[in-house]
This record gives structure tokens, C-alpha cells and sequence, in this order.
């Protein structure tokens, strides 16, 4: 039963003239150091961010020493030849900047953000910690105790111990995908200021390093600032690494990580597929996104919006390494949590879901939405220097062109229904996928075995 | 308002352009309100080619009666099931088709919508919040409201009940402000309330707060503001007026709580955890941006003196620091979060928390911790600031809980005034063992929690962007 509204109606108006946008096209150019430079004025953003690159990727890591990456990460703002670890916090935050540090498969990146009057000292600091960072031994020490204190942290959370899970089952146990990109309790263990010192000897240098700076930079003579800050650090050459292959075991199986009395089964369905350098992304893209990319897709509209199971499911495509020669893979997943008594209906649903699409396909309405809506994001997903910024780094980090993203855009808008369906059955097709379940293993596995969606297996949390 | 203009019939444009004041960054925003009560603030900025949509409801958590926690929340939900010329999930489906992004959240004080558009579709998100406010009970029915009551239910087990620490939050509130008071329940409602609303509730909750005098519209970005006003008019103008709204009850209490309260929760939890919750100044006054100053000097990022003491020196503690829960209609709260390292035991980390307040509240900050915590809170600004959606929320935040959306545009400036001898005061007078609620985590020995786990920014994709509860 309803109830009328008394207001006047109007017909539902229609849109007005697109005014132009475009994704910001960089300036790239390099310092006499080798550090190559991409520079982008965005008007208005008075907050600058500034990323930088380095071509220390975790497969660089030694045998036995997973998570010094990350170590090394970190302790590059714990301290320089100027200023101690504290000094150095307070320098940065003195500035108004933050700067945040992490090591992942295909680098260790930096991300500086710091209101365009500080712009100077934020990025002196900065070149201060690649140039001369300190690594005492007592601030390694402490890092390495930090870091083995998250670890239980993270071993609670469910989605984390169900990426953990996931890599582990998808991945050969020799390649480094298939482990903790911030190691094990064992290997960060092991990891001390010596260690920290030798890998960033080896594999820290300008030559093959990259500095993204956008922002507002007006009256800002970026040249000299930068000559003066990051033109300071010096290196030897080096040649780029190779990148090792991506493979997977993909066979369609089930992991249940068993966490008694949970009110909520995490699950993470996934394998790998093809990365950016491959032809099929736009269609994969837009295929994913009819598929789970937001509350009116496929998965949402029937385990949300009409069961009423899950918060949201979402499904995704993230690239795990790149190469040049296009040998790179992207992870290919489902992702959320649904409540407990509903795991075995709501996989079943999820799994009906993905045969419907492989049987029916997409329909055109469905393909002109999610481009309407993936191309006409794109203003309001740049408008902040840092999503720039952080864009065009991932660019450069997975060898593709500057203009690739605009380029994205275009390819986007030309993909038809045909393209965009066979894109998404081929990335998540039935029998291909591991499904990991963080969840209450006695109230869940008999239900989920009754599925058929591959044989079951259970492992503890812990 | 400074400059409430009532606007009738045929449409007239009588904004009135603000002069660009220090600090506010050369931005200016205008006032307006239609004759139902709606108040309108416009803000024109043409860098990008969007425009930002957000309406204010004043209606939150705190409006709730006993019995009903979670219903501002739930109802936050069922404003997106439809509405008398948009069906079904139509909202999510017009706004995202346009090239939109959108979403809806619920805290003690407010709920807001709010829709991010391409420059050339602002007029269809306006029609859509328009056709909401006006007509939503003439789509509202049973199957949604049981729907997103499941729903609902989810997101509190996804973000509260299954992860570590989830209820913490709810916890500390409930100790620091006390039965019956309005903030003792937070927005997203217990279970059993949850499954007793009924859609008669829903209904006469929408037929109370929703009404367009206890909203206020903010439209900023690339816009033309004769235009925009023209477009508010014609589809807000004849929502019809009504005033039923009964005042919220009091959230007044003492400045000082006058002893310690404590609480000591034994779960399966990874690690000990200290926290707390200091009852402070409330929101909107210049001693609450000088508790804000007090906590970013105690406890805001790496160089503070808890993360220097605890996690540098002592090296007792994994993580350690303040944020502030800023509210307008009730005490404020200083939030105090600790995990701790490896068996450290919470004693000795709360002697040391002790120990740094008390000292101080003895010295004042110094001179450079002051620029510091100064130039930390004026980035925190322009980032709100630097995008035309928070620069709309900000807005109609300061519209709602303090009369003045201008005040916005200053805020910055009156943090940077703020003196030590402010700063040191409010730390004195609050930041003291009798002034806080205080929750110890214990681990029960379910297992031994000495394993390896994957980070970074993994594969969780997690569905917290679209119709949320946002509790801090």
C-alpha cells in the first residue's frame, strides 16, 4: 500500500550539452641524474601530489627475506643524513605533507602529498630519503617488531586472510605472487638493517626510477625545484629488470579457511587473466563492471537487492605485474561477505548468475549503461591531483604509454555488447574459478559441497 | 542564515554573491530559500566540467526513539528503492548512467545524499532528489523494506560484528554517553531494533523529517547559478511545506564527566587494545578546534607524542593515536585507540598515555608542535575543500548544525588562530583520567596468533561505496 504525493511532476529532463574533458595528457621528460620526470598542471588543485617509482619489484627480494621490500619501504621516512627519525616526522608534517611508502610485486613506490606552498621542503624531504636514508639499526629493529605485531591483525581480518588464501592456492609456491607481499612471521624475522642496506644498494637508484608530480603549480619553476632536490641523488646505471611470468592453477576448487562462530562467510572468487597490454581489457572492463561493478549489476540486483544476503559483491579486475612485451597478468575476482545461514543459497546464486551470463549474455542496454557510466566518471574520478597522479604512475609502472588512459576511454566507448560478453565469460568461466570462503566451517561446507563447484577443502585460520 | 531570501512563484534570482574572504581560498558561495523552507547554497567553480550535489536532512540517529535504533539508517536505505516517477533502483541506475556517482549516509546528527555529475546532468540529479523528497511514499512498500532490512543487517555483521574490534565503536559510546541521552546508541542500531521497525515506522519517519524546511540543498562546481536556482524551483518549489518535527531531545551534559569508566571485553581479538573516548567541547566552537589542535599534537600522525612515545621510544604499542568525533549537538569525543605489542600489558601503556597528557596539560605545545599540528589540519582542509563534493558537504554541513554555510569557507582560518595557551587550556580542563570512558581489549587464548598474512591493497574490493552508515 501507498500513499500519493501532492507536489507537481515533471518529466524526467533531459541531459544538457557534454562540455569536454580529456584525461590530462603528462610533460615527460628526465634529469641530468637519469631520474625520468612526468609533470601535469592541474588549476585549482592546491594540494600537490608527487609519486615516485623505484625498480625494486618483491621478486627482487632474496630467498628467505620476504617483506624486506616493505622494511625498506618504510624506514625511507625513518630518518636521513640531515635529520633523525623523529626529526624527520615532524620536518614532514612541519610542511603539512604526508608521505606514504609501500612495496608491492612490481615496485616500491613512494606518494607524496603536500599543499603547493610547501611544495619545496615536501620534496627536499623527499630526496633527502632516497638520496641518504639512514637505516639505523635500532629503527630497522623497531620497524621489523611493528611489522610482526600486524601480522595477527591481519591474519583476523576475513577479506585479508582470504586474499592470503587465494594467492597461496592460485600460485606455485616458488613464485613470489604466491606469498605475503609483506613476508611471513619467518622471513621478516630475519630481516635487519644490513639486509634493508644491501637491497637498496642494489636495486635503489635514479636511472631507473620515475617521479610523477601534479598538481597546481603555478609560479612554481618546477625545473629548478627539482634540480635542486631529486637532481641531488646519484646512482649508477642499471638496466630495467625482467619480469618473471605470471601462472596459475586455476582448476575450479573450493577453500574454506574455517573460523568458527563467524556471522558472515568472506568469500573471494578469482584466477588471473589478462592485463592491460591485451587487447580485450576495455571489454573485460566493461564486461566486469555488467557483471559486478556496482549495486545494479548482475550479482548485486539479485544477491542484495532482491535476496538480501550480502552488503555487496563486487567483481574486479586488478593487475598483479606487467611486462613490456605484454607477458603480464591481472587477478580476476569476486569479492564480498554474505551472512552465515544464506552461504550455500548465495554461492548458488552467484554461480547461477555467471551460467546465465555464459548462456544469455549481456544485453545492450545493460553494455550502453556501464559505459555511459565508466567513460562519464572520468572527470569527477580525476579531479584531485593525487588520482592523477597516481594513474599515470600506474602507467609507467606497468610499460604502458602516457596517453593510455585517455586512449582507455576511446576504446571503451567503442566496445560493443558482443566484445564486452565474451570478455566476461572468458574471465570468470564456472569451472576455472578458486573460491575461497573465510567462514564458520561447520555450518557452511555441506551446503557449499552440495553446490558442485568444485571438491572442498578445509584449512585452519590460524 | 546571512542571507535568506524567500523565493515565490515565478522564479527571480536574488543570490547574493559573497566576497571572497582571507582563507577562503578566493571561494564563494550564495544563499537562497524557496518558500516551502528549503534553503539553497550555490557555489560556482568552472576548473572541471562537474557539478556536486548534497542535501542535508537534519535528521540522524540521534532523533531516534528507544526501540528504534537504526531506523534513520535503514530509512537512509529505502531512499534509494524508489520514489513516485523513479522505480525500483532507478536512482542508482539514472545517476550512474549519466555518468554520476552517488551515495547516502547516516551519522548521530544528519543524513546526507549526494550525487556527483557530469556538468551537463545536474538537472537530473536535482529531479531525482526532488522526486524523493516529495513523493517517496508513494513507492515505498513492504518488499523493500524487508529487503533492506536483510540488507542492513549485513553491513552491520560485514562492519561491526565480524572483524576484530568491530563494536568498539559502539561500545565506547555507550559508556561515555549515558542512558536514555541520545548519543548513547550509534547510527547503525542494534539487531533486535533492526528487525522491529516497522514500514509504518518508515513512513511516519519520512512524514516527520523529511520535509523540505529541515533540509538544506548545496549545488557546487560548474554551474550556472540562475540556471541551477531556476531548475531548484521548478522541481523542489511546490513540495509542500510541513512542520511536524518534534525537537531532538537534549544532548547537553557536564564539560567534565567526573569519573573514570571502564570496561574490559574478553574477545577473540589479535592483540590487547586500549581505548578511549575523552568527553570534549562541542563542535563549532573555538575550543573544539583547539581540542582538535590538542589531539593532532597528542596523537595525529608519526610525530606525535603518544606514537613517539608509545611506538618509538617505549615501543609498547603497535599503533597509537587521537581523532576526534566532532559533534555539534552533544559533547565531542577525543578517541584514543592503542593496540598493543606483542604481551605488553594495558597498565603499563595506559601509565604512559597518563603520564604524556598530564605533562601536557603541565607545558602547553610547543611552538613548533603548534605549526605542525596547524599545517597538518590546513591540508586536511584543502583536501575537503580541493573537490566540488566535499566542498558541498562542507557547506551544508555548516548550513545545518550551525546556521551559516559560509562558515565553511573560513573554517581554516579560524583553526590557524587558535593560540597555544587555547590548545594547553582545553587539554587541562579535559584531557584528564576522570573525564574519559575507557574500553580494554583482552584476548581470550582461543589460539595462538603467530602466522603470516597478505596485505597491501589485495583483493578486496569490498561494497562499503554505496548506501553506507557512517559512524565516525
Amino acid at each position: 500500500m501507498t500513499e500519493l504525493a501532492t507536489m507537481d511532476f515533471h518529466p524526467q529532463p533531459q541531459a544538457g550539452e557534454a562540455r569536454p574533458w580529456a584525461f590530462p595528457a603528462p610533460e615527460r621528460g628526465a634529469l641530468d641524474n637519469g631520474l625520468t620526470v612526468l609533470r601535469c598542471h592541474r588549476p585549482g588543485q592546491q594540494v600537490v601530489a608527487v609519486e615516485v617509482l623505484l625498480d625494486a619489484p618483491l621478486d627482487a627480494e632474496p630467498d628467505g627475506l620476504d617483506g624486506v621490500a616493505t622494511i625498506m619501504a618504510r624506514a625511507f621516512s625513518e630518518g636521513t643524513d640531515k635529520h633523525s627519525a623523529e626529526e624527520f616526522a615532524a620536518e614532514l608534517e612541519r610542511a603539512g605533507a604526508t608521505l606514504d611508502a609501500h612495496a608491492d610485486h612490481p615496485g616500491v613506490r613512494l606518494s607524496l602529498e603536500v599543499p603547493a606552498s610547501r611544495l619545496a621542503k615536501g620534496l627536499g624531504l623527499l630526496a633527502d630519503a632516497l638520496r641518504a636514508p639512514a637505516f639505523a639499526d635500532s629503527e630497522v629493529e623497531r620497524l621489523v617488531g611493528n611489522r610482526l605485531d600486524e601480522i595477527p591483525h591481519e591474519l583476523a581480518n576475513p577479506s585479508r586472510r582470504a586474499a592470503k588464501e587465494l594467492s597461496k592456492e592460485l600460485f606455485p609456491a616458488t613464485a613470489r605472487v604466491s606469498r605475503p607481499r609483506q613476508g611471513t612471521e619467518d622471513t621478516v624475522r630475519a630481516v635487519d638493517a644490513a639486509a634493508v642496506r644491501a637491497f637498496y644498494d642494489r636495486h635503489v637508484r635514479p636511472a631507473t626510477a620515475t617521479a610523477v608530480v601534479v598538481g597546481d603549480l603555478t609560479g612554481i619553476d618546477l625545473d629548478e625545484l627539482l634540480g635542486e632536490t631529486l637532481g641531488a641523488w646519484t646512482g649508477s646505471p642499471a638496466k630495467p629488470r625482467p619480469v618473471p611470468p605470471v601462472t596459475a592453477d586455476d582448476t575450479g576448487r573450493v577453500i574454506i579457511v574455517d573460523r568458527p562462530g563467524a556471522v558472515q562467510t568472506q568469500l573471494l572468487i578469482g584466477r588471473i587473466g589478462p592485463d592491460r597490454h591485451d587487447r580485450v581489457w576495455p571489454a573485460q572492463v566493461l564486461g566486469t563492471y555488467c557483471l559486478g561493478g556496482t549495486l545494479t549489476s548482475r550479482l548485486d540486483r539479485v544477491l542484495r537487492e532482491e535476496k538480501g544476503y550480502t552488503y555487496g559483491v563486487r567483481s574486479f579486475g586488478q593487475v598483479l605485474r606487467s611486462a613490456p612485451d605484454g607477458s603480464g597478468a591481472a587477478m580476476l575476482a569476486i569479492s564480498g561477505s554474505v551472512d552465515t545461514p544464506n552461504t550455500g543459497p548465495a554461492l548458488d546464486d552467484l554461480f547461477t548468475v555467471l551460467r546465465k551470463l555464459a548462456a544469455g549474455g549481456l544485453t545492450d542496454a545493460e553494455r550502453d549503461v556501464a559505459v555511459q557510466n565508466l567513460v562519464g566518471v572520468a572527470p569527477l574520478k580525476y579531479e584531485t591531483a593525487a588520482a592523477v597522479a597516481s594513474t599515470l604512475a600506474d602507467q609507467v609502472e606497468q610499460h604502458l604509454p602516457d596517453d593510455y588512459q585517455a586512449t582507455l576511454y576511446q576504446q571503451l566507448a567503442a566496445t560493443g555488447t558482443v566484445e564486452a560478453t565474451a570478455a566476461v565469460v572468458n574471465a570468470f568461466p564456472v569451472d576455472r574459478l578458486v573460491t575461497v570462503l573465510v567462514g564458520d566451517a561447520a555450518q557452511i561446507k555441506e551446503p557449499v559441497e552440495a553446490l558442485g563447484i568444485g571438491q572442498v577443502t578445509v584449512v585452519p585460520a590460524e | 542564515m546571512r542571507t535568506a531570501i524567500a523565493i515565490e512563484g515565478t522564479y527571480m534570482p536574488m543570490g547574493h554573491t559573497a566576497t571572497a574572504e582571507a582563507g577562503s581560498g578566493g571561494l564563494t558561495a550564495t544563499e537562497h530559500r524557496l518558500a516551502n523552507g528549503l534553503r539553497v547554497v550555490l557555489s560556482e567553480d568552472h576548473l572541471t566540467p562537474v557539478a556536486a550535489v548534497c542535501l542535508w536532512y537534519d535528521v540522524g540517529s540521534r532523533h531516534e526513539v528507544e526501540g528504534r535504533t537504526g531506523l534513520a539508517h535503514l530509512f537512509e536505505h529505502l531512499m534509494f528503492q524508489g520514489s513516485a516517477q523513479v522505480k525500483g533502483n532507478g536512482h542508482f541506475e539514472l545517476v550512474q548512467g549519466a555518468g554520476g556517482s552517488l551515495n547516502g549516509t547516516t551519522s548521530f546528527e544528519r543524513t546526507n545524499y549526494f550525487e556527483t555529475m557530469p556538468a551537463h546532468q545536474l538537472e537530473l540529479a536535482l529531479w531525482l532528489e526532488a522526486d524523493r523528497m516529495g513523493s517517496l511514499l508513494a513507492a515505498l512498500d513492504d518488499e523493500s523494506m524487508e529487503n533492506q532490512r536483510d540488507v542492513v543487517k549485513n553491513e552491520r555483521r560485514q562492519r561491526y560484528d565480524n572483524v576484530p574490534y568491530g563494536t568498539a565503536f559502539e561500545k565506547l559510546t555507550a559508556l561515555a554517553y549515558p542512558e536514555g541521552h541520545p548519543y548513547h546508541h550509534t547510527p547503525i542500531g542494534s539487531m533486535a531494533d533492526l528487525d522491529a521497525a516497522t514500514l509504518e515506522d518508515a513512513r511516519a519517519f519520512f512524514r516527520t523529517y523529511y520535509a523540505p524546511g529541515n533540509a538544506v540543498l548545496s549545488v557546487v562546481g560548474d554551474i550556472d547559478p540562475r540556471q541551477t536556482l531556476a531548475w531548484i524551483e521548478k522541481y523542489f518549489g511546490s513540495i509542500e511545506a510541513h512542520d511536524g518535527k518534534p525537537e531532538p531531545r537534549d544532548g547537553a551534559l557536564p564539560d567534565v564527566i567526573g569519573e573514570q569508566l571502564r570496561e574490559v571485553v574478553e574477545e577473540e581479538v589479535p592483540a590487547r587494545a586500549l581505548m578511549a573516548a575523552y568527553r570534549l567541547p562541542e563542535d563549532g566552537t573555538r575550543a573544539g578546534d583547539a581540542a582538535d589542535l590538542a589531539l593532532t599534537v597528542l596523537g595525529g600522525g608519526e610525530s606525535s607524542r603518544l606514537y613517539n612515545r608509545l611506538v618509538r621510544r617505549d615501543r609498547t604499542a603497535v599503533a597509537a593515536g587521537f581523532g576526534l568525533l566532532r559533534l555539534a549537538g552533544a559533547p565531542s569525543l577525543g578517541w584514543l585507540d592503542v593496540k598493543a605489542s606483542g604481551d605488553v600489558e594495558v597498565p603499563v601503556i595506559e601509565a604512559a598515555i597518563d603520564e604524556e597528557l598530564a605533562r601536557f596539560a603541565e607545558e602547553g605545545p610547543t611552538a613548533e608542535e603548534m605549526e605542525r599540528a596547524q599545517a597538518q589540519l590546513e591540508r586536511e582542509w584543502l583536501d575537503r575543500l580541493g573537490t566540488v563534493a566535499g566542498r558541498a558537504d562542507e557547506l551544508c554541513r555548516f548550513a545545518v548544525l550551525f546556521g551559516d554555510p559560509q562558515l565553511a569557507l573560513t573554517a581554516v582560518q579560524r583553526v590557524l588562530e587558535v593560540t597555544p595557551e587555547e590548545v594547553q587550556e582545553v587539554a587541562k580542563a579535559r584531557l584528564r583520567p576522570d573525564n574519559r570512558a575507557v574500553l580494554v581489549y583482552e584476548p581470550t587464548p582461543a589460539a595462538d596468533h603467530a602466522q603470516d598474512a597478505d596485505a597491501a591493497q589485495d583483493a578486496d574490493a569490498a561494497a562499503t561505496d554505496e548506501t553506507e552508515e557512517t559512524a565516525k
